[in-house]
């Protein structure tokens, strides 16, 4: 994934219980430039719901999300 | 602030003025018998945090704008202009308050602080002054609700995952499902929080009981109560009731999360199903026989933290000590009893708040640290996420010593397999 796209930053959630993997990826988001992809790794299964609708809300686009194992990866691009 | 923002702040004032709230604003005395009340002001003795005080902030407003100067008025506060000063106060007195509604135990009127609070919360909401975080979380539960079928298949797969460490606590016969999901005509409605460690205890205890039940696709907490936002509450609510009436349910059972209880039990409406804690289905298994619990695996005293959204202001008091009568010989009540019991500090949104709020929540909270302390318990249990965070927090901080547990995850790690 990230020879196809370059990834701005990249934020390791791993163990963190909900709401907390959304307070930080908000919070990462805003640390990079319009248009930049952070890569988000996350083990919480709320994380699956909860990062397509944050995105919807604050109007992010999710470009790609890759489960291994207990482990997701999403492509978050800030569009605002 | 600008006039049209004053006019638009003072119709939502107008629009929260209904009978019971009229009453709170304009009775209080002043008598003085909710200062020890409050556990904020117990713990750091700042005027600001009594109960009486944080209502004058509200009702001082009140004063200017609904109630002519000069009528009988029990309170002699003066009354006090909406400006961007007010809001700034309004925002201390609320952002303090856990809504744990101890003061209104104790005044002699019934005056509820919480309630009162709510205005200060709305008004905030209402000049976009609120903490981002929490409307950002409320906007995330909703955007939920409108949009499930995108992130379903994704969401299934998630909870297949966590199936494993179900049977693990529990073995099921070959071809059972340990976490069902969108089950039309089950039983009961889980709705747990996102995190495995709400769902796993729970499924197993679940399965162990025979219980024809299904796993929600929304989390149970509700981000719209906390900021104070009843338009949010509501839609995060529908969702859930949207769920358990498609699936023709009769029981929704809420996990361990005090705010989620006490909004779909209050403010759920009149519905073909009832409304329950998880904390009274598990006593419920017991009383059936349809669990059974090994109670030699505790050693020391144990003690529960009763939340305050579950048990004075959601009234479930004795299934949780009936649960640990069952886990444990050596079961130690806080003192004062559960209906004076101190609040852990955490609610109102605090916790979610996370480090920006950790500081006043551990100064705020040493009457409960000392509480615990009494006790000489060495295991502290509780059925609140909230709680049970900032129970951890209050430990690290005042190096209690303790273990600080989800009473479900007791009653999981119990379970006696037939
Ligand atoms: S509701 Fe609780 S936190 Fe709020 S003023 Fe009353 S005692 Fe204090
Ligand atoms: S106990 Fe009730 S009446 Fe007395 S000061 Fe407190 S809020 Fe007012």
């Amino acid at each position: 994934m990230s020879e196809e796209m370059k990834i701005a930053k990249v934020m390791d959630l791993k163990g963190l219980p909900c709401p907390m993997p959304i307070l930080k990826v908000n919070k990462g988001i805003k640390e990079v430039e319009i248009g930049q992809v952070i890569e988000v790794w996350s083990t919480d299964p709320g994380s699956l719901s909860d990062f397509p609708s944050w995105a919807r809300t604050r109007g992010h686009q999710i470009l790609k999300t890759d489960q291994n194992g207990d482990v997701t990866r999403f492509y978050v691009q800030r569009i605002v | 602030m600008d006039p049209k923002t004053r006019e638009d702040l003072l119709k939502l004032f107008q629009g929260k003025l209904n009978e019971a709230m009229t009453f709170y604003l304009e009775t209080c005395t002043r008598c003085g018998v909710c200062i020890e009340a409050c556990h904020v002001y117990a713990s750091m003795g700042k005027v600001r945090y009594i109960a009486a005080y944080r209502q004058e902030i509200v009702r001082r407003i009140y004063k200017k704008y609904f109630k002519a100067r000069g009528n009988v008025w029990p309170s002699v506060g003066d009354a006090k202009e909406l400006n961007d000063m007010a809001l700034e106060e309004l925002y201390e007195a609320a952002y303090s308050c856990t809504g744990c509604r101890r003061c209104m135990v104790y005044c002699p009127f019934g005056i509820d602080t919480q309630m009162i609070m709510s205005i200060a919360k709305l008004l905030l909401v209402g000049a976009h002054s609120e903490p981002e975080i929490l409307t950002l979380l409320a906007d995330t539960s909703i955007e939920k609700g409108k949009s499930l079928d995108i992130f379903k298949e994704s969401f299934l797969t998630g909870i297949k995952k966590l199936e494993k460490d179900v049977v693990k606590k529990w073995k099921m016969e070959a071809g059972g499902t340990p976490i069902p999901m969108d089950v039309q005509g089950a039983d009961l409605l889980f709705v747990a929080l996102a995190g495995a460690h709400s769902i796993i205890p729970t499924a197993a205890i679940f399965n162990a009981a025979g219980e024809n039940w299904t796993l929600s696709f929304f989390e149970a907490v509700n981000f719209g109560a906390f900021v104070g936002d009843p338009g949010r509450t509501q839609l995060i609510l529908d969702r859930i009731v949207k769920e358990a009436k498609r699936l023709k349910v009769k029981e929704v059972c809420i996990c361990e999360c005090g705010t989620a209880f006490r909004v779909m039990k209050q403010l759920a409406g009149k519905q073909p199903f009832k409304v329950s804690s998880v904390t009274e289905v598990h006593a419920r298994y017991i009383k059936e026989g349809r669990i059974q619990l090994d109670r030699s695996l505790l050693n020391g005293v144990v003690t529960y933290h009763d939340p305050c959204q579950i048990a004075r202001n959601g009234d479930v008091i004795d299934a949780p000590r009936y649960i640990l009568k069952h886990l444990t010989n050596h079961f130690r009540e806080m003192s004062p009893d559960p209906k004076y019991n101190w609040c852990c500090g955490g609610g109102g949104g605090l916790v979610a708040l996370g480090e920006e709020t950790l500081d006043f929540r551990m100064k705020s909270s040493k009457v409960k640290a000392d509480q615990i302390k009494r006790t000489e318990a060495t295991t502290v249990v509780t059925a609140c996420e909230n709680c049970h965070t900032q129970l951890c927090n209050l430990n690290d901080h005042y190096q209690m010593g303790v273990d600080v547990k989800f009473l479900s995850s007791m009653v999981a790690d119990a379970l006696v397999q037939k």
